[in-house]
């Protein structure tokens, strides 16, 4: 290799960080808006909040090599979201159907000085297991449509499907999730507390 | 209008994100209808068990600082350009130590006549014994008859390193 084609190779490795589609300012802003939101869905879509946090990376960095153009901040959200299914899709191909463990397995959250921890964690431990039980899509629209907040066509945006089949898909997946937290007895913690209250 | 949706169930909805739900004076009537509706109570327990697994998420979350993921990600965008660079240099100098290997086993097919007429005079040489020196034999030899293969071997000892350097360089 000579001097010229090291000139060369150094060249195009400057021209690739004027080839990220934000600067850097305009990412910081973006990031801090996004990315708790991307590495909720991704943890509680794998289970595995390590593999999130890789995820959550590899997500930031597919968005800035993407040469797309957005009309506003949402749709450039969704785009985001559906690179991190994507990821998720492309782990779940590699890997056997992984367990959708609750998040303390791995490590545990942060102390909670607030509330009960135990029936907190109980109730974390019970909901991972009834996700569990859903399919993997099941997982990804009922996060998105109701953690995330996500319309129906921001939902078919990520998770590439059509706006007129979510209606339908969510309906599914929302009264299978329902009947297996009723035959676990969970309750939203609001609840819970509203009931320790009155006792 | 099916089982499977209702005409209040965005508004049960609204009412969970908003926080308004289940406490909130004047949705008494919402939450009347949603003991009886089996797709908005659904809608409201689904949603309320979720929005409070990720405010537990978001409490969770340690996500990197923006300026780290940044920082990885010019690096590896450097690095991926720059290996996309070095690609076709990669190919030429592969092509380049080929064509070198190529042109030492052409001169080696075109001298193998010489070589083996000399190995025949060191077959000769030898069966005579004592009867003539075999040390001015070899030099007449070489003078004549070997010097065909001492062109290409040298080429070859030249070329060889040179088109190993080139190939091997990027590792």
């Amino acid at each position: 290799m000579t001097l010229s084609d090291i000139d060369r190779i150094g060249a195009t490795a400057t021209d690739a960080i004027d080839a990220l589609q934000m600067d850097e300012d305009t990412f910081r802003a973006f990031y801090d808006r996004t990315a708790r939101g991307v590495w909720a869905y991704l943890s509680r879509t794998t289970g595995d909040r390590r593999l999130a946090d890789d995820l959550l990376q590899e997500t930031y960095y597919r968005f800035l090599r993407a040469s797309g153009s957005y009309a506003d901040d949402a749709h450039r959200r969704n785009y985001l979201f559906r690179i991190a299914t994507n990821l998720v899709h492309d782990h779940r191909r590699r890997r056997q159907p992984e367990r959708f463990e609750a998040v303390a397995d791995h490590d545990p959250p942060a102390p909670d000085t607030t509330g009960d921890v135990a029936a907190r964690t109980a109730r974390r431990i019970d909901l991972a297991r009834a996700m569990d039980r859903l399919k993997p899509r099941e997982r990804d629209l009922l996060w998105l449509a109701y953690a995330q907040g996500s319309s129906h066509e921001e939902i078919a945006s990520s998770l590439g499907l059509k706006t007129g089949s979510i209606k339908g898909l969510l309906f599914r997946a929302r009264r299978r999730l329902a009947s297996l937290l009723t035959d676990r007895g969970i309750v939203p913690a609001t609840e819970e507390k509203e009931h320790r209250g009155h006792e | 209008m099916g089982t499977s949706e209702c005409v209040r169930e965005a508004e049960v909805l609204d009412a969970v994100v908003s926080g308004r739900w289940p406490a909130a004076a004047g949705e008494g009537d919402l939450r009347r209808h949603a003991i009886e509706c089996p797709v908005c109570a659904d809608v409201a327990l689904v949603a309320r068990v979720l929005r409070d697994e990720r405010h537990e998420a978001w409490r969770d979350a340690h996500v990197p600082a923006a300026g780290h993921v940044w920082w990885r990600a010019t690096i590896r965008a450097r690095a991926e350009s720059a290996r996309a660079a070095a690609r076709p240099i990669t190919l030429a100098q592969g092509l380049g130590g080929a064509c070198a290997a190529g042109v030492c086993a052409a001169l080696i097919g075109l001298t193998w006549p010489s070589v083996a007429q000399s190995l025949s005079w060191v077959g000769a040489a030898l069966s005579w014994g004592g009867r003539m020196d075999v040390l001015t034999l070899a030099g007449s030899a070489l003078q004549q008859t070997l010097w065909p293969i001492l062109v290409p071997v040298g080429i070859c000892v030249v070329l060889m390193p040179l088109a190993l350097y080139l190939v091997l360089s990027d590792e």
